[in-house]
């Protein structure tokens, strides 16, 4: 793992295009500000992590039996 | 952008019905795969099934989470939104990704659904802002 230090305001730049700016350090939280172009997504690890595993839980094959709802969802009239 | 002025997605039709939605930046954990159908029939309302598209035996279900949760309140990101080209309510659709469990209740996932632009048939799964406020494993109510 490559380990840089930064001071707050500085910045690193990956791939000449990912901009990561130390915005500001207050005790153990360190606010980074991220740019980056539209098609990179940037998520905090953890709830990126709970997604992942869901969406892996949740891949099916098509004959899987759907399950029973009650009536849900009666539609409301506009 | 509030999203509590998304409509609600019209993913219904009359007769079975498929759509191609690409999926630029894929599924979290999926990353590579980004093209996908989109098959709605009434008589599985109110599921609805997003397959691979070329690998049909691979799908997810999924289903309009504002069936599931009528005041679901979810906070686009302003990121996504412009990603997505949605300029206003009436141009997404969402879609909660549903789990299948053996023992439980299935669940639906409130805190990243999949925002679907109508019109280019484009979409993205979105972390909503909001994403605090709800689950990863929403129980769907089970009729006997």
């Amino acid at each position: 793992m490559l380990i840089l230090s930064r001071k707050i305001g500085e910045s690193i730049v990956i791939d000449g295009r990912i901009h990561v700016k130390i915005m500001r350090v207050d005790g153990d939280v360190v606010k980074l500000g991220i740019e980056a172009p539209m098609e990179v997504p940037v998520h905090r690890q953890e709830v990126y992590e709970e997604i992942q595993r869901n969406n892996q839980q949740a891949l099916t094959k098509q004959s899987t039996p759907l399950p029973k709802l009650p009536k849900l969802g009666a539609k409301k009239s506009p | 952008m509030k999203c509590a002025e998304l409509t609600e997605p019209q993913i219904t039709a009359r007769t079975p019905h498929k759509n191609n939605v690409r999926i630029p930046t894929g599924l979290l954990g999926f990353e590579q795969i980004k093209d996908y159908v989109l098959t709605t029939n009434p008589a599985e309302e109110p599921f609805a099934w997003l397959h691979v598209e070329d690998n049909s035996a691979l799908a997810f279900v999924v289903i309009d989470p504002f069936v599931v949760l009528p005041d679901y309140q979810p906070d686009l990101p302003q990121a996504d939104v412009e990603f997505l080209q949605i300029k206003s309510a009436g141009d997404a659709i969402l879609l909660g990704i549903v789990t299948i469990n053996e023992n439980q209740p299935p669940t639906v996932n409130l805190k990243g659904p999949i925002v679907i632009n109508r019109h280019t048939h484009t979409g993205k799964q979105v972390i909503i802002s909001n994403a605090g406020n709800y689950s990863v494993k929403h129980p769907l109510p089970v009729a006997d």
